[in-house]
């Protein structure tokens, strides 16, 4: 396998296949929470970069909240990008304003998630499906009319729905609907946001048979947004596994999923049922929850959940629980760190009264009560709940960090101040690349690793 | 199951729905003609009446076009005070482009592009767009300059009052089924008995009947005949073969308070709408200028003698001592069904030009606040941010005076300065601009909900993907949506304007006299209600507590009848045999 970093930055022109449709960038998209001080924005796409390749379909998958809808939208320029780039065949879409994003806007088009919601219930279908090309001005209206006809026809509805109301649809209808609306303006690109997982798991087969058919038809390209990765197989040509609005692992389809790299794409995958009952490898449980997109962890994305976290060498030999300890220590430090304590919270502690707070004690106690911890790591811990009982939770975090981080946690091995972060890691000849340091040589690989500590 | 219906289609023929509205009547003209024949009839009979109101319509546009073209020449008077008289043009000419600009923005979709195209200019679509603008901007304000500045001004206006002469001659010469001339029924008693003057000699009170019986039959066969076109154009000339329309229109018919609701408002409306041929004297005479006119009677020593309606009036007050009651004459044979009031004008009179005052002020209000209100929620909810903070600075500052003691005041201060918008109706337009400021922030707020879900729907996120301009976007998919509620949030608040108004006049704050209103005749009437002369105060208190309760219950119908959850059994049962 080969282990060479592969390049990111924007400037690879050369890397870059000549059928390239969608070359995106070191693409962020930040949410601004709107508050006139604070403001720190969620971070919905962080940094995200790949290519999509004319007439592919590339899968985006994620857990919910992870950022892959924002990413969708960003593409199609419904919100707007906070940094990086968005070539489309060579023009930075993001930087359009006025009427060359309306001229553009023809090429990209979105099939929405909820057909309930995306088609206007006062508007007949004939009205929904000629908007577009009433708003682009497409030839005569009898010209607009036989092609909404001829559009109903291809998504397998009858011309004389023409006049019927959305109401009158079944969910599966209404999505085929929603199809049609978005081909009628001929776009190469359409982003399908979850378009299956509204409907019935016997209309979803359906759909997503259309979905083919017409990409082989007028030679769409996709970007297939979905959480079922039994479609995502189905469907996809390659597929992009995000987390947290980081990209950890992208490549082709069937090779992901029968060999992923990537902690997370491993932790993902063994989350789909197995219909064999004594398949051997287990189901790798998470422990929390994924972090406040506002607050991402320093270092990489995945760390603070991570089941293959790096360990410091002097402690590898540490029991997994203990290690499981540490890192809900340290999210609770980091918790603590941000919560406002208000005035009223700062009196009654001096005064020795309860506050909302547990104090470092008993969550100490709770974390670490239960386990034989050896007394080196004792000591270091012990020094780390003194610093946050003082309510220092940085130095606190500090101190965690130089016993038992890693480059997982962004510490520097060669002991720069700065957070350090994974790279893209090329995992196969293929092309596919995987977002982990676990991939660099100094490190053992995330299956041999899964398999120890399991 | 398959939803591909193309299997049962195959013998489907394709109907020839490509047709324009006028090609589909043109292939089966007759029920259209024979509902067209009907309404022209309907509308031949009352040919004077429409072509009063024709000329009506034109003083209200006249005074509208009057008082904003005099906007510009104030700011510039205004300017000409502290900068001189070459800043005041400038400051004249500015404001008028600014108008002229503002009134090009909803106008300029619908003029056709080649006027542009005539400059030969090479323009983005954007560019495009305000080209026009800028066109119709400099054509509006040429016009504008050449009636103000130059003698074609005066030839235009000669124009424009020879139309309205002429409309105003026509409204007086056309015959109409309900007119007063048709069917009199002021004359006076013979010495030897019988009538004169009234329709075929038959009694003052019967000659009324017949005729106000004739209006509101008029207006029932009106009603009827328009909710027989809808039927004709859904059964022989729509396309879609369902709306939801239908829907809401057949809850309506089922909802048998909110038709009791209609058919008081109808009433009140046709009762405003022909207030000239219901009341029993003409209001001319009767109220706004009694010494003028004089009419005849049969004197108590036998003879047809003349006076004048102010003597006479004098002579009939209803005030505790001297009562003419209901459906009964007064001393000069005057029929008066409904009494007389305090100060002895006939109530039937003051009643139904008092619907008409209270419909004015209530459709203008709100009509005029509702405007506001939808146009604030769907730019607050569909920009967000900055312009909705703003909207709610706005509002809450409104709403934070109580609006009784906001209109008090308002209304105090501009009939103090006698301001020119003071002038009609006797303060009631000024009452109506100020109801209207006062009550959008309420309509605003009420509606601010629904507009800020709707601009959450994904079909705004949709259209906004293909390139939709956020004005149609707001018109197309937002707009519907709000304009439920705000029906219903006006025709509630109409009732609420129709008894502010009254207890304003009843304040003697409000309409000004002799303008009729109900608000002034309960105040008259109030100290005489345990006398003989009750029905002073109590006919005109029980009319406005059913019509406000009448406007309460249609409200409420509409709602139901809007509220696709009402029924939900059978609108679910639509949609399966709809979609089968």
């Amino acid at each position: 396998m080969s282990q060479t970093t592969a390049p990111t930055t924007p400037d690879d022109e050369a890397e870059t296949a000549p059928d390239t449709m969608v070359k995106v960038r070191d693409l962020k998209t930040y949410y601004d929470s709107g508050g006139l001080f604070d403001s720190r924005p969620v971070k919905a796409v962080d940094g995200v970069s790949f290519d999509i390749q004319r007439g592919e379909t590339l899968g985006l998958v994620g857990e919910s909240g992870c950022g892959k809808t924002t990413l969708g939208r960003t593409l199609i320029q419904l919100e707007e990008a906070t940094a990086g780039e968005v070539l489309f065949d060579g023009t930075d879409i993001t930087s359009l304003r006025g009427d060359q994003l309306y001229e553009w806007r023809q090429n990209a088009q979105m099939v929405f998630q909820d057909p309930d919601s995306s088609l206007n219930d006062r508007m007949t279908i004939g009205e929904i499906i000629r908007e577009p090309l009433d708003v682009h001005d497409w030839k005569t209206p009898a010209d607009r009319r036989k092609r909404v006809k001829s559009l109903l026809d291809e998504v397998g509805l009858s011309p004389e729905h023409y006049y019927r109301y959305p109401h009158q649809f079944s969910g599966g209808q209404r999505q085929r609907i929603g199809i049609a609306r978005t081909l009628a303006l001929n776009p190469e690109f359409i982003v399908l946001d979850e378009p299956v997982s509204a409907l019935d798991v016997s209309v979803q087969a359906e759909i997503i048979n259309l979905l083919e058919d017409l990409q082989d038809e007028f030679d769409l390209t996709y970007l297939f947004i979905a959480h079922d990765l039994s479609v995502v197989r189905h469907i996809c040509d390659r597929v992009a596994v995000m987390y947290l609005g980081n990209i950890m692992e992208i490549g082709p389809t069937e090779e992901l999923f029968t060999d992923p790299a990537n902690p997370y794409t491993h932790a993902l995958l063994s989350a789909i049922p197995k219909p064999d009952p004594t398949a051997s490898r287990d189901r790798i449980t998470l422990h929390g929850t994924p972090p406040n997109p506002r607050y991402p962890p320093t270092g990489c994305p995945f760390s603070t959940r991570c089941p293959v976290r790096i360990r410091p060498d002097e402690h590898e030999e540490l029991d997994d629980d203990v290690w499981e300890s540490i890192n809900s220590f340290r999210e609770i430090l980091r918790e603590r760190m941000r919560a406002d304590r208000s005035i009223r919270e700062r009196i009654r502690e001096r005064l020795g009264m309860e506050t909302r707070f547990a104090t470092i004690d008993e969550t100490y106690d709770e974390l670490f009560g239960d386990l034989s911890i050896p007394g080196e790591v004792e000591r270091v811990l012990r020094s780390v709940a003194d610093a946050a009982r003082t309510h220092d939770e940085s130095e606190a975090i500090d101190r965690l960090n130089a016993e038992f981080g890693s480059v997982c946690d962004g510490v520097d091995p060669d002991g720069g101040a700065d957070p350090i972060e994974p790279a893209y890691y090329e995992v196969s000849d293929s092309g596919r690349l995987s977002y982990c340091h676990r991939h660099d040589d100094e490190h053992r690989e995330t299956a041999t690793v899964i398999d120890d500590r399991s | 199951m398959s939803t591909r219906q193309s299997d049962s289609t195959d013998g489907f023929e394709e109907p020839d729905d490509d047709k324009l509205f006028r090609d589909r009547v043109r292939e089966n003209p007759r029920p259209a003609m024979v509902w067209t024949a009907g309404i022209a009839l309907l509308l031949l009979l009352e040919i004077g009446r429409v072509f009063a109101a024709v000329g009506q319509l034109f003083g209200i546009v006249g005074f509208t076009v009057d008082l904003l073209a005099s906007v510009p020449a104030s700011v510039g008077g205004n300017v000409v005070g502290t900068l001189g008289s070459a800043a005041g043009f400038v400051a004249t000419a500015i404001t008028a482009t600014l108008m002229a600009f503002a009134v090009t923005i909803p106008v300029s979709p619908s003029v056709p592009d080649a006027a542009v195209d005539v400059l030969g200019l090479d323009l983005s679509r954007r560019g495009h767009r305000w080209a026009k603008r800028a066109e119709l901007t400099f054509v509006l304000v040429a016009v504008a300059g050449l009636i103000a500045y130059t003698p074609f001004g005066g030839a235009f206006s000669a124009l424009i009052g020879a139309i309205t002469g002429g409309v105003d001659a026509l409204a007086s010469s056309l015959p109409a089924i309900t007119s007063r001339d048709l069917i009199p029924n002021a004359g006076h008693r013979l010495p030897e008995g019988g009538w004169e003057g009234t329709f075929l000699g038959l009694s003052p009170a019967v000659a009324w009947t017949i005729r106000t019986g004739l209006v509101f039959a008029y207006a029932v066969a009106f009603l009827v005949w328009l909710w027989r076109g809808f039927n004709v154009y859904r059964t022989h000339y729509r396309l879609a073969d369902w709306t939801p329309r239908d829907d809401t229109v057949r809850r309506f018919r089922n909802n048998y308070w909110g038709l009791f609701g209609f058919a008081i408002v109808f009433l009140f409306v046709v009762l405003a709408l022909w207030a000239p041929a219901v009341s029993p004297v003409e209001a001319q005479h009767n109220i706004y200028e009694p010494n003028a006119h004089e009419f005849e009677y049969l004197s108590e020593d036998g003879e047809v003698t003349s006076t004048t309606h102010v003597f006479a009036n004098l002579q009939s007050r209803s005030d505790g001592q001297n009562t003419i009651g209901p459906m009964s004459y007064d001393d000069y044979g005057r029929w008066a069904p409904l009494g007389t009031t305090n100060r002895g004008q006939d109530m039937m009179t003051h009643l139904s030009y008092g619907a008409r005052t209270s419909l004015v002020i209530g459709v203008t209000a709100i009509g005029l606040g509702g405007l506001i209100a939808v146009v604030l929620s769907l730019l607050s909810s569909y920009y967000k941010g900055i312009t909705d903070i703003v909207t709610v600075m706005a509002s809450d500052t409104v709403q934070a005076v109580p609006a009784l003691l906001l209109i008090m005041l308002v209304s105090v201060v501009f009939q103090e300065a006698d301001h020119p918008i003071a002038q009609p109706l006797d303060g009631g337009l000024l009452l109506a601009l100020i109801f209207a400021f006062a009550y959008w922030p309420g309509m605003w707020r009420a509606i601010r909900g629904p507009s800020l879900q709707v601009s959450e729907q994904e079909w705004v996120d949709a259209a906004k993907s293909y390139g939709q301009t956020p004005f149609q976007t707001m018109r197309k998919h937002m707009a519907p949506y709000i304009a439920g509620y705000i029906l219903i949030y006006g025709s509630l608040l109409i009732g609420g304007v129709i008894i502010s108004t009254a207890a304003l006049t009843f304040l003697g704050l409000g309409i000004n006299p002799p303008t009729p209103e109900w608000g002034r005749l309960i105040d008259g009437g109030q100290s005489y209600v345990s006398t003989d002369s009750w029905h002073v105060a109590t006919i005109p208190g029980i009319a406005i507590v059913l019509v406000v309760i009448a406007f309460n219950a249609l409200g409420d119908a509409i709602r139901d009848a809007i509220d696709p959850e009402a029924d939900v059994d059978e609108s679910e049962a639509a949609a399966t045999g709809g979609g089968a």
